[in-house]
């Protein structure tokens, strides 16, 4: 990945009213099964906003993510994207980046190939506006022309990370966006998201990497069982605690405790 | 949708090489029987036995020869990972997202199976008619025991009969592409539709009671279309191919529209 250049792509206006959050979910729930994943939940982000959605493996994130993007109908609450209603194949999703589940290409199909086959996919004429600023963060280099079968996992995930950037985003949700990246890579897409989120995108991602979030994160939302533990500006979440890992591990297992009683 | 489809899948490997599988029996079976040109192959009668008089004549035996059975298995091997390889690679959700709605997915889908249905048809056809071509000439249409039949008549019959395989092509894709979205995974889906393809055949062959309800019972009927008394009667397999592609898309309409695609 090469080191982030900073270029300007223009954007339509993203939405007319800061107090709208661009991204919003209220009272969400989602049971798979027998398996409740999600209960309650709410949250939002708004423009310039980066926030992390945490929480230990099993809290609901994923499932909170695929019911933002659209992939999941809640059994309960509502989803908005830049104020308009979200569901299977919603139009405002063209102005959404989607990062989720990992990485999922054609095998056969080169990388460019891959991003141009998803992109046309909605009758869009290639290429999409920021494919080059997304290209040089993927760092692939002439490797996009190769088949991505032979793509490493680190590969794959920035090519995945590419396709959710070209479109200059208005809203991104990327689920364990740094995943398979070497710390030079972490740096330069944590600094992509940075940008975006200074030119008024709003930005959510969910990590375990807590190190990493702090120093991306403006805000926090964390889960614990399908359930909203807290949520706010990372400075007040993080109170007294030297470290996001030290206040997440004391709200996440206290809730543990409590719910263990 | 129908371009990201056929680029997916007509660039695999595997459809290149059932599309190529499918022209090259032509191609074999005319150069086996090259020795007979303009005289009947061997003790053989209907459309084998007069396959080396001419390229429609060997265009029409190609088409009998796979028509029962290879070439319904390449259409369901096609079809059936049409409806199943963007969920096995993952793509679909990124499909969604792009946002591609299920509508547009599924018609894209359909369409897709319409054209890689077509694609290897025609793979028969064209093979058989240029291989015939070349190893026999272009002559009027032999039927043994009977007289040849007109240029214009001739061509006519062969377009019906291509016309009528093409349907009964796109009822097993249409099933195999119902399989491929409604099982889990792609190579269930792959298993059932050629199973289904074998039990039916077999089935036919033996004109067991339940065969008549199967699609595959129909697929033979156009060959009476050369037979020297024979009426094409192609009505009632007509009619069963068009309810099974209404079943199928029905299923596929209902799969698709009903699941959750995170589930």
């Amino acid at each position: 990945m090469s080191t982030y250049r900073e270029r300007r792509v223009m954007h339509p206006p993203i939405v007319n009213d800061p107090a709208v959050p661009l991204i919003a979910a209220g009272g969400l729930s989602k049971r798979y099964g027998r398996s409740q994943a999600v209960t309650g939940l709410s949250l939002a982000v708004h423009g310039g906003e980066v926030c992390a959605l945490l929480g230990p493996n099993g809290a609901g994130k994923t499932s909170t993510m695929r019911m933002l993007a659209g992939l999941s109908r809640p059994d309960e609450g509502s989803v908005h994207l830049l104020g308009e209603p979200v569901r299977l194949g919603a139009p405002v999703l063209r102005r959404a980046g989607v990062l989720i589940d990992g990485p999922a290409f054609v095998p056969h199909l080169t990388g460019l190939r891959n991003l141009r086959l998803l992109w046309s996919a909605t009758g869009r004429d290639w290429p999409p506006p920021a494919l080059d600023d997304a290209l040089d963060l993927a760092g692939l280099g002439d490797a996009v022309n190769r088949r991505v079968r032979g793509y490493s996992m680190g590969m794959k995930q920035r090519l995945m990370l590419a396709q959710a950037l070209m479109r200059a985003p208005a809203v991104l949700i990327l689920d364990e966006p740094a995943n398979g990246l070497d710390p030079a890579e972490v740096r330069a897409l944590r600094q992509r998201l940075r940008a975006l989120a200074s030119e008024g995108a709003a930005v959510l991602v969910s990590s375990h990497q807590l190190a990493e979030v702090q120093q991306l994160a403006t805000h926090a939302v964390i889960m614990n069982r399908g359930t909203l533990v807290t949520a706010g500006p990372l400075d007040r979440l993080l109170g007294g605690a030297r470290s996001l890992e030290e206040a997440f591990l004391a709200m996440t297992e206290g809730d543990d405790e409590h719910a263990a009683r | 949708m129908l371009r990201v489809e056929l680029i997916t899948q007509l660039l695999r490997a595997r459809t290149l090489i059932a599309l190529a599988g499918l022209a090259a029996v032509p191609v074999i079976a005319g150069l086996a029987t090259a020795s007979h040109a303009g005289h009947r192959d061997g003790n053989q009668g209907g459309l084998f036995g007069a396959a080396t008089y001419s390229a429609l004549n060997h265009t029409m035996a190609s088409l009998d020869f796979t028509a029962p059975l290879l070439l319904p298995l390449a259409v369901a091997l096609l079809a059936s990972a049409v409806g199943s390889a963007d969920r096995a690679w993952g793509t679909l959700r990124y499909l969604y997202v792009q946002p591609v709605t299920r509508s547009r997915l599924l018609t894209g889908k359909l369409a897709a199976v319409l054209v890689i249905t077509a694609a290897a048809t025609g793979c028969v056809l064209a093979a058989g008619f240029f291989t015939g071509l070349a190893l026999f000439g272009w002559h009027a249409f032999h039927v043994i025991g009977a007289s040849s039949l007109p240029e214009a008549d001739a061509v006519g019959r062969c377009l019906a009969a291509a016309g009528y395989i093409l349907l009964c092509m796109l009822g097993i894709g249409a099933i195999a592409l119902a399989l491929g979205l409604l099982l889990p995974h792609g190579a269930e889906a792959l298993g059932a539709s050629l199973a289904l393809v074998i039990a039916g055949s077999i089935l036919s062959a033996h004109q067991h009671n339940l065969a008549a309800i199967l699609p595959m019972y129909y697929w033979q009927d156009w060959a009476t279309l050369f037979e020297p008394a024979g009426t094409a009667h192609l009505g009632a397999g007509i009619a069963a191919q068009a309810a099974t592609i209404t079943a199928a898309v029905g299923v596929s309409v209902l799969v698709l529209l009903r699941r959750d695609p995170a589930a």
